[in-house]
């Protein structure tokens, strides 16, 4: 390398897979080395980080290096989820007390409706796991297995009481469009110790046909005001897994190898002729293109896994583009070395007809979650790796159109609502939060979605109120202005 | 380093200590410092502000407070806020530790001896009026006066501007940045040629009135306007104003100039006598982002539409970041949050809804009428005036029998409703299932018909339907009643099953024949999924029959939609409806007093005003003679299924001519324009930015810091009066902004580098003599955009060489100096165009509905709401596939992943600076795409039909038409070299060769051999591959 590309890349950060010239050594060998069999061969080729942190990052040891972040879309049910509310069934079709109700802002869904019945969830909750949590075991027969690895929050809170807005502030931490995610951030700040892969990896697997399928928006995984190389990479499972990654029919490896010989002759004489570093940057980028040609296929291929390993994530994994298949995926990329990896699996807002639907929509997430949770644990990884289920809000306790104890509906309800975490730098087995006995309101340890993104964010090492970026004038932050709290009694 | 650069915008690489004989400006070298580390707390924002302590003003920062002084000017010893930035306890130390803002020694050197030198504070230079600064004398090398400003930096660092560049370098970055496109070779070899002393300039001039000049620069406006042709919300469906589009390029190309073009935009609509183009303009408010998600408060999406409108504007024509100061007063610049409701008032008005509607177009929009289109409208309303005074005159000619009123009353007796035959029935909405439209088929096309003309045709791999619903007119059901439909099944690809459903208070009520789940819905074996047999007969017309209890359908039932639904397969349908009994006296169908009196005391839709209050008022008391006999011939002309039936051809004659009519009217385009509602809706400051917490009133009014606004005395403020305020003489922010931003888009980094603000957290200007000379010419040359682009064009700055030395990068990595050409990669539009240019592919055409070309499979699909009608992307064909790329579709959720891909924004909000990134993505997908394989071929084709024989004469004909010049030695011999192995393995395997060149919808010329055309076909590959190529040189 000369002189004027070292200095240059030092100068230059939009270069995504660009290297970097800075990282050689002790440092990043030592992080290779903790990888896989896998690492070393790019250690061998290239002992430079292609996605480096920023300087001064990670602030602190992080307890994750990687993160799996499983958005639950369009709003799962609290009640027939995770808060179990045994009292309800005293309350069936009656008036959601006023009281509780206490004048809150209704979706013009439902404001119009003149009775507001208590709907009670209709599946059966059971003590699980060592730490005995209240689980619905008839939606999570496989979770409720690994309760005892899960930190599960009841009193999540939202602004938002629609899924555009509240999509957009559970992903960047602001409802107004034009913020970068959170995936976006962290491969800001942390890089990615992949040198093959994209630093930020999001999934939109199959959903239920028939379920009520909100829309996903690209700026749930975009990047914002951050630089556009910080863009999501969505791994499709139809087609080509990243865009434009195979060749033409009818152009073989070698063809293409041939070709990008001669092209890099000829851009190393615009090199010498103009002296831009933006060129040896091109070389590169070029070179990464042919690698990856063959890292995203040897990724996105499954036979290697053992058949026992295929069958605890059940039947669906062989079916690309299900979510099973991104889930067992989403190991793979952690493993290496991935930083980001996104699930967004749509059709959870049941307005009518919940317990069927979200019946479905458990059928296709519960066995996968579960097997990805046991998967990361015998490999080591879930030490190294945060787990994050959520949706974007949750949902009524009346219900919304006609009630039986066997059917029902919800509208949404951002007052309260659950997530988990687990993994790396959480404590398993732990409940956290109260709400009343109407999952109405939360009387006990609320936690904003900031409060979450910021926990999230002291997980992976970084202290969310100097994680910050120039933008109009102001040092922007994931987690906004208002001051934020990391939920410490999560961390293990 | 003594000749180290000591702007402040290279000051953090090349910092020397600070001597204190060295004088310091407030604006260049303090105020940075103070804004970023200690105006959060001690700056405007009054709320936020600590101790009381103001240090933004002399004001704060000098007064006396308890006996101490923040600053004592020149004695550094004594002022507090020296001591405390000093301190190492960290209770006084400040900024305060907890705070993560940190000074460095550089920075509190440089703050102690600017008190030193005796804390002279300067008001923030974008709020001052430009000074007309003399030109300093020309340096070596300068052409014009940028050349002499830009000269005395560089002269200060010892430095020169580089020698021009050769001329084919020139003209290919003349033609893309004037017009986004490269010069043919024609155009090369004429400039080439023209040895003149003006050559270039004349060049230059060439360009500017090519009529693509106005699309390259409407591109750039677009991004600033957040154009797209969806709402960007929610489901995102598909919004129609891509005249404003047009009109941008059109605005371009006339060089309307910047004044007018702000005006018209912001406020077209308040000229006197707005012109179609006027109100067009005005589409600039309405590309904001916009929803209609059911549930949706109305008010928080007023004020929300309002904000993004006020924000917009803001950092277009100010560069200040307004947003801030939705939620509290601005900490840096002085924007009270007051102040920010005061300029959103201005556009609280708006007459546009809170929800969308999820329409194509949501109100108010404008038709855009030609003349041709009027006259041919008034050609239709004669045909229709005849026809319908026909169709009079045989109604007249009816004799009708009321049953109501013979003695004896008859029988009660069959009678049959046809529902849907050639068309639906008045009064609902018609949709096919998303992405598959509905489709009436005639047997001129060969397509079974049982009656009528035509018949509802229907194909799909999945589930699919024609759905009438929401109607107004509902539909009777009879007692006795079958409800009947007429199916003719493809033998050749029969669906699972076939549905009919119906909707009265909710669509549960259907009928299936054939595998009873294969369509899931409704419960099953109630009236809601009912199972009435196997699948039809295919190929012949077999008659459907429902007995209505059998679905949960009563007489007297009303239906308001129904549906023909399968699943897969392909499927005709014709002549739906009903038949059964009914009491003569009694069926609204038969009796006039019994329609009357059915429809009493409600809206009759078709009902013109007068009747139609007839009709809601019933039979007693009697109307006049004139308004019954109107009544009861609406009755027979349109209800009587007998008369009706009798007067068929006539009534036939008419709906077909209002139907031609329609057509034709509603496919004349409309857009999007901006109106105000007669009366504004109240503003108020919003507490911390929430749409349901209200403070104080407000009214219109502009930033008490820059010049004041003037007030009419008989009316409250406007938006043409804000518009006219912006381009007020000496205005110290619009036409800096303006011509900063022409500035970046020529030199690819501004003057002032954050174009988007300009405020004090904003980078100074890297020349402010230079900014303040061109915004003050811009000015006074009425605002001339292309007489300001050829000035920066024509300078030397931009005719110099783009090569850089290591001293360079080293001293000036960011080339703010400019003693070098930027070297710019191509943006997203012009690296697509340049291929289909090239390659022979393109379509010049210009404006219109935006155009879908390749897209990979699964952008939208994967992220469309269910519902949404950009939830399928359908490609199109032939030339619309080679549009230019301004006229892409552009769906906000899901952007054109060209685009994205090489940095555009997905338009939701406003962009006023795209990155340059290089990744290996882009590599991807310059190798892959179908395009770029499509548009290699071509160009190869193009290289071997020119009539070249040599492989050498080809390469050369690929450079000069990709580069503008011939391949020198070496590039030649590689690039001979590959063709002959790529030939080679071609040879070996054409069948390979055949594959590559199928690529794409054009067909391969079959005039070259196959393995020729594919080798070639790499070799132009490599060409468009190259990082020459790629940048604007």
């Amino acid at each position: 390398m000369n002189d004027i590309f070292d200095l240059q890349m030092r100068l230059n950060r939009r270069n995504f897979f660009g290297s970097n010239g800075l990282r050689f050594g002790g440092l990043t060998a030592g992080l290779l080395a903790t990888q896989l069999p896998f690492a070393k061969a790019i250690a061998n080729e290239n002992a430079t980080q292609v996605h480096p942190p920023l300087a001064g990052y990670p602030h602190f040891q992080p307890k994750a290096k990687s993160i799996i972040y499983l958005h639950m879309n369009g709003g799962p049910s609290q009640i027939d989820t995770w808060d179990y509310k045994p009292v309800l069934q005293e309350y069936y079709d009656k008036d959601l007390p006023p009281s509780v109700q206490g004048g809150q802002r209704l979706s013009t869904m439902t404001s119009g409706q003149t009775r507001f019945p208590v709907a009670p969830s209709k599946f059966k909750y059971e003590q699980k796991g060592a730490c005995g949590m209240w689980t619905n075991v008839d939606l999570f027969p496989y979770l409720s297995e690994v309760v005892d690895d899960i930190a599960l929050v009841r009193s999540v809170n939202t602004n938002a009481i629609n899924h555009d807005p509240a999509c957009t502030f559970v992903m960047t931490g602001s409802e107004i469009p034009g913020k970068p995610s959170i995936g976006s951030w962290l491969a800001y700040g942390l890089g990615s110790e992949s040198n093959d892969l994209p630093a930020f990896v999001v999934f939109t697997p199959k959903f239920p046909e028939d379920s009520n399928g909100q829309a996903l928006f690209s700026r749930m995984w975009a990047s914002g005001f951050l630089p556009t190389r910080l863009n999501g990479v969505a791994l499709r499972g139809s087609g080509d897994p990243v865009l434009y990654l195979p060749n033409p029919s009818g152009v073989s490896r070698d063809d293409r190898r041939l070709m990008l010989d001669t092209l890099q002759a000829l851009n190393r004489g615009a090199q010498s002729e103009f002296g831009d570093p933006e060129t040896s940057t091109r070389i590169s980028q070029y070179e990464m293109a042919f690698r990856m040609q063959s890292s995203v296929p040897e990724l996105t291929n499954i036979d290697s896994e053992t058949a026992e390993t295929l069958e605890m994530y059940g039947p669906a994994v062989r079916d690309p583009g299900s979510f099973a298949h991104s889930a067992l995926l989403a190991r793979k990329l952690v493993e290496r070395g991935v930083r980001v990896v996104q699930l967004l699996h749509r059709g959870w807002d049941q307005h009518g007809d919940l317990p069927r639907q979200i019946g479905n929509q458990c059928k296709q997430t519960d066995q996968p979650i579960a097997a990805l949770l046991k998967d990361l644990k015998r490999r080591g990884l879930l030490n190294d790796t945060l787990v994050v289920w959520g949706g974007e809000f949750g949902r009524t306790v009346y219900s919304q159109g006609g009630l039986s104890k066997d059917n029902y509906g919800r509208d949404h309800h951002p007052r309260n609502f659950c997530m988990w975490m687990a993994g790396g730098g959480i404590k398993g087995g732990i409940s956290y939060g109260e709400t009343d006995d109407f999952s109405y309101n939360i009387v006990k340890d609320p936690v904003n979605i900031n409060d979450i993104n910021a926990t999230i964010l002291h997980c992976m090492g970084i202290d969310h109120e100097r994680f910050a970026y120039k933008f109009q004038g102001l040092d922007q932050r994931l987690t906004g202005v208002e001051k934020q709290r990391v939920v410490t009694e999560l961390l293990a | 380093m003594h000749k180290s650069i000591t702007l402040v915008f290279l000051a953090a690489l090349n910092f020397d200590l600070v001597q204190a004989s060295e004088p310091l400006s407030y604006n260049r070298d303090i105020r940075p410092i103070l804004s970023d580390k200690c105006f959060a707390c001690h700056g405007f924002d009054e709320k936020k502000r600590e101790a009381g302590l103001r240090l933004d003003t002399p004001e704060g920062a000098l007064s006396d407070r308890d006996g101490n002084r923040a600053i004592v000017p020149g004695k550094p010893e004594e002022s507090l806020l020296v001591e405390r930035i000093l301190s190492s306890d960290p209770n006084d130390k400040m900024p305060p530790p907890d705070s993560h803002k940190e000074l460095s020694v550089e920075e509190i050197e440089k703050l102690k001896a600017w008190v030193l030198q005796g804390a002279q504070y300067q008001k923030h230079w974008a709020f001052e009026p430009p000074v007309d600064s003399p030109v300093p004398p020309q340096t070596t090398g300068g052409r014009n006066s940028i050349d002499a400003f830009l000269g005395k930096t560089l002269g200060d660092q010892g430095w020169t501007l580089s020698p021009e560049t050769n001329k084919t370098i020139l003209i290919r970055r003349v033609a893309f940045t004037l017009t986004g496109l490269p010069p043919t070779i024609e155009q090369v070899e004429t400039f080439l040629a023209d040895e003149s002393a003006d050559a270039y300039e004349k060049m230059v001039d060439r360009f500017l009135q090519s009529n693509h000049y106005g699309e390259e620069m409407a591109r750039h406006w677009l991004d600033i306007a957040r154009y797209a042709d969806t709402h960007g919300l929610h489901l995102d469906n598909e919004r129609q104003m891509w005249a404003y589009r047009d009109w941008v390029v059109k605005s371009f190309n006339r060089n309307l100039p910047f004044d007018q073009f702000t005006i018209e935009q912001l406020a077209g609509d308040l000229l006197p006598n707005p012109t179609l183009d006027q109100l067009i303009a005005t589409g600039f408010n309405r590309c904001n982002v916009t929803t209609s998600e059911g549930g949706s408060i109305d008010s928080e999406f007023y004020y929300r539409y309002a904000v993004d409108r006020t924000s917009t504007m803001a950092s277009t024509w100010l560069a200040l970041t307004a947003g801030c100061a939705v939620c509290h007063d601005h900490k840096f610049d002085p924007i009270s949050a007051k102040e920010f409701y005061s300029m959103y008032a201005f556009f609280n008005a708006s007459a546009d809804p809170a929800m969308d509607g999820n329409a194509l177009l949501t109100n108010p929009v404008l038709k855009l009428e030609t003349e041709e289109d009027k006259a041919k409208l008034a050609v239709y309303d004669s045909q229709i005036a005849q026809a319908q005074k026909a169709l009079q005159e045989a109604v007249a000619k009816i004799v009708y029998n009321d049953p109501a009123l013979a003695n004896p009353k008859p029988e009660p007796s069959a009678n049959e409703n046809v529902w849907l035959d050639d068309d639906y029935p008045p009064g609902g909405n018609v949709a096919g299932s998303p992405g598959h439209p509905t489709q009436f088929v005639t047997s001129e096309q060969g397509a079974p018909v049982f009656s009528g003309k035509r018949a509802l045709k229907r194909s799909h791999d999945t589930l699919s339907q024609d759905v009438w619903d929401n109607s107004k007119v509902p539909l009777a059901i009879p007692t006795q009643a079958t409800l009947f439909a007429y199916v003719f099944i493809d033998p050749a690809n029969p669906p699972k099953s076939v549905m009919l459903q119906y909707h009265r208070s909710g669509w549960l009520h259907r009928a299936v024949w054939g595998d009873y789940d294969a369509i899931a819905w409704g419960t099953p074996n109630t009236p809601e999924r009912v199972h009435m047999g196997p699948l039809p007969k295919a190929g012949e017309w077999v008659r459907l029959e429902v007995p209505a209890e059998k679905v949960g359908l009563n007489p007297g039932d009303q239906l308001t939609g129904f549906a023909t639904t399968q699943q897969a397969g392909t499927v005709y349908w014709d002549k739906v409806g009903v038949v059964g009994v009914s009491d003569p006296a009694n069926d609204p169908q038969r009796s006039f007093i019994a329609w009357w009196n059915g429809a009493k005391g409600k809206d009759t839709a078709g009902l013109p005003g007068d009747l139609n209050a007839v009709a809601k008022a019933g039979p007693e008391p009697k109307p006049t003679d004139e308004l019954l006999s109107r009544l009861r011939s609406y009755y027979i002309e349109r209800i009587c299924t007998e008369t009706k039936g009798m007067l068929a051809e006539s009534i036939s004659q008419v709906d077909k001519l209002r139907a031609e009519r329609d057509g034709f009217y509603n496919a004349i385009p409309s857009t999007f324009i901006y109106k105000d509602n007669p009366t504004p809706r109240d503003s108020f400051v919003m507490l911390r930015g929430q749409y349901n917490q209200p403070g104080e009133k407000v009214q219109p009014d502009v930033l008490a810091v820059l010049p004041p606004i003037n007030k009419p005395q008989d009316r409250a403020l406007n938006r043409l009066d804000l518009a006219k305020w912006l381009v007020s003489p000496r205005h110290p922010l619009t036409s800096r902004v303006a011509v900063n931003r022409f500035w970046q888009q020529v030199f690819g980094v501004g003057l002032v580098k954050s174009s988007a603000d300009f405020g004090t957290q904003g980078e100074v200007p890297s020349h402010p003599e230079l900014l303040d000379w061109l915004s003050i010419h811009f000015e006074s040359s009425g605002w001339d955009v292309k007489a300001l682009m050829r000035t920066m064009l024509t300078s030397a700055a931009f005719r110099q060489s783009s090569r850089i030395t290591p001293e360079m990068l080293e001293r000036d990595p960011e080339n703010r100096l400019l003693a070098r050409s930027p070297r710019l990669r191509l943006d997203a539009e012009q690296i697509r165009d340049n291929a289909l240019f090239v390659g022979g592919l393109i379509d010049l055409t210009q404006g219109g509905k935006g155009v879908k070309p390749y897209q990979p499979a699964n952008i939208w699909e994967p992220v469309g709401f269910a519902g949404s009608n950009t939830r399928f992307y359908q490609q199109d064909k032939g030339s619309a596939l080679y549009r230019r790329s301004l006229y892409t579709f552009y769906k906000r959720t899901a952007p054109p992943p060209f685009m994205v891909n090489f940095d555009a924004p997905n338009r939701e909000q406003s962009c006023m600076r795209r990155e340059r990134s290089n990744t290996p993505l882009q590599a991807l997908q310059l190798l892959n795409d179908v395009q770029h394989v499509e548009a290699a071929r071509g160009l190869a084709q193009r290289a071997l039909s020119e009539g070249l024989e040599q492989p050498s004469d080809r390469i050369a004909f690929l450079f000069k038409t990709v580069l503008a010049r011939s391949p020198n030695q070496t590039e030649a011999q590689v690039l001979a070299e590959q063709l002959a192995k790529h030939l080679e393995r071609y040879q070996a395997n054409p069948q390979d060769a055949q594959q590559l060149i199928q690529q794409g919808e054009t067909k391969p010329a079959s005039t070259f051999p196959v393995q020729e055309l594919a080798a070639y076909t790499l070799l132009a590959s490599t060409i468009l591959n190259m990082d020459e190529t790629l940048n604007r040189n």
